[in-house]
């Protein structure tokens, strides 16, 4: 079966098939998309988290923590009940589009972004900064050399959203639908041939995944180590 | 009489709702050295931060040539170098460089200027090196170029050499002192280490327990401690009566280097032996004289012979002593 399945996949990305490699790429776009918005809105609060002196902090802090581990099922639920036709957002008219399923998926990833974010910028030495002030750097200069000093464990942070979102189904489902040719992921797709009985295009489609995946995290990881011993 | 370089007024530094830092005043004059003493938790890198706007203090003001300073104009005339090298994740040219990159200074300048200090604290063979793989007083070097190279009017320099071995430590000890000398830079030196201090300083500060105790010309605050807690952190480590060494003063302090056990000539005081420290050539030894807790150097005793509960005669140099 699964040598079927590693056949399949080879038959269905060199033989050039137009609806595996639309699927391929909308995977790509939405989780790529959804990681960018969720390090975009992440890191800004990781830095806050991290750096903040406020009132609520380690609630805050606690909030994020406790949504590193949110069920997508649960931000799918949520979602489509805010987006539904006559729900509060369902004016927006954003369920079952890829944009939905960006949202969905940004949703997932904040917090797991957000959370290693401010564990990666509070392991570099809070003197660190003082010093940088200390030789002229402005506060916000001082800052961005902190963020600039955690890249490593920042790119940890971009490389633990992608992974949720790519390999996330239950809220893909959920806002975008499973439409075929507007919302159809890998995911998604993978759990509708299981349904159907056609294993080896399923298992093919997690073999793609899967590759997919790694493709991504090498190349993240390529950077993040660069100029490593 | 011209205006010091940098000066501190009725400075205090609150924090976790207690004062941890009382300076009546300070002055930092130009081309000079100053040095501040005291024991570990005494408030010595809050007033260093304090000095480089580098914390915001409850009161207190920080006067730039006579003038009320901004931050910023604090900043500008400051460059710090901390306990810990705390170098970025990047070649130790680039650190060396940082400070000036920070300063707006264009790329050329940075070069030049940053390869100047690179060479002068024997660092430049290691330019292209990642600095996170430096050892530690190769670290302290860069660290030490990086702010010398902003060209600071005052540098501060907090314990710099506290984590360094005792050969690293003297050979950073001497090119610091001749890069100083060089450029004429004023210097805030803050240690525990009255040795480091004396090799440095032309000025000495004494901290204990946030509040500056004793502040004058190194020569005259090294040998002549204020107070028992400035003679302790003096070296000055047998805090006494009077009238047990025959001195007309309530309490006077004296260097264990001063009291022996053998020899002829100055005071003599009979004691008994509590123990022996050994440390090195030089023995330490501590002693009861009249209920009094006396430390001393045995250097000639063979330490066969020192048994504790012997009964022994201390001899004390008159001329180290000082009244307090």
């Amino acid at each position: 079966m699964l040598w079927d399945a590693l056949g399949e996949a080879i038959r269905l990305l060199t033989g050039g098939d137009p609806d595996t490699w639309e699927i391929i790429v909308r995977s790509l776009l939405v989780s790529l998309c959804a990681t960018a918005i969720a390090f975009g809105l992440g890191l800004p609060l990781g830095m806050a988290l991290a750096f903040g002196r406020f009132h609520g902090r380690g609630a805050a802090h606690a909030a994020v923590n406790t949504g590193m581990g949110m069920p997508p099922v649960v931000v799918g639920l949520i979602l489509t009940v805010l987006l539904w036709r006559a729900g509060p957002l369902g004016g927006l008219g954003l369920l079952y589009t890829p944009a939905a399923m960006v949202l969905a998926q940004a949703v997932i990833a904040l917090p797991l972004v957000a959370g290693i974010s401010t564990a990666a910028l509070q392991q570099v030495d809070p003197d660190f900064r003082i010093q940088m002030e200390a030789l002229g750097a402005t506060r916000a200069r001082a800052l961005w050399t902190v963020v600039v000093e955690a890249r490593l464990p920042l790119l940890a942070a971009v490389m633990a959203g992608f992974g949720a979102v790519i390999s996330e189904v239950g809220a893909a489902m959920m806002v975008g639908g499973n439409i075929a040719g507007e919302t159809r992921v890998l995911t998604t797709a993978a759990v509708l041939e299981t349904s159907r009985g056609n294993f080896a295009l399923a298992i093919a489609l997690g073999l793609i995944l899967l590759g997919l995946a790694f493709a991504v995290n090498a190349v993240l990881t390529a950077a993040q180590q660069r100029g490593r011993p | 009489m011209t205006a010091p370089l940098l000066e501190l007024r009725d400075l205090v530094v609150r924090a976790g709702g207690r004062t941890i830092l009382t300076v009546p005043r300070l002055a930092l004059a130009g081309a000079s050295t100053t040095a501040v003493l005291g024991p570990n938790g005494s408030g010595k890198s809050t007033l260093l931060r304090a000095a480089g706007a580098l914390l915001t203090p409850e009161r207190g003001d920080v006067l730039l040539d006579g003038a009320a300073a901004t931050r910023a104009d604090v900043r500008a005339a400051t460059a710090a170098v901390l306990q810990r090298p705390l170098l970025r994740r990047a070649s130790v040219r680039a650190n060396v460089e940082s400070g000036l990159r920070f300063r707006g200074i264009a790329r050329a300048e940075r070069r030049r200027r940053g390869e100047a200090w690179l060479e002068r604290l024997g660092i430049g063979a290691l330019a292209e090196r990642p600095a996170h793989r430096l050892s530690g007083g190769e670290a302290q070097r860069v660290s030490l170029a990086r702010a010398l190279a902003v060209t600071p009017r005052l540098l501060l320099l907090d314990e710099p050499f506290g984590a360094l071995d005792a050969p690293t430590r003297g050979e950073l000890l001497a090119d610091l002192r001749e890069a100083l000398a060089g450029t004429g830079t004023a210097a805030l030196l803050v240690t525990h280490d009255r040795h480091e201090a004396a090799a440095l300083a032309d000025r000495v500060a004494i901290l204990h327990g946030g509040e500056l105790r004793q502040e004058g010309p190194a020569g005259q605050v090294l040998d002549h401690p204020a107070d028992a807690d400035c003679a302790r952190i003096l070296g000055f480590d047998n805090v006494l009566p009077g009238h047990l060494l025959g001195v007309a003063a309530d309490e006077i302090a004296v260097p264990p280097e001063a009291c022996g056990l053998s020899g002829s000539g100055g005071l003599s005081l009979a004691a008994r032996l509590v123990r022996v420290i050994p440390l090195g050539p030089v023995w330490r030894v501590e002693l009861e004289a009249e209920g009094w807790t006396v430390l001393a150097n045995a250097t000639n005793a063979p330490s066969a012979e020192l048994v504790p509960g012997d009964e022994v005669e201390l001899r004390v140099d008159p001329a180290a002593i000082r009244e307090l």
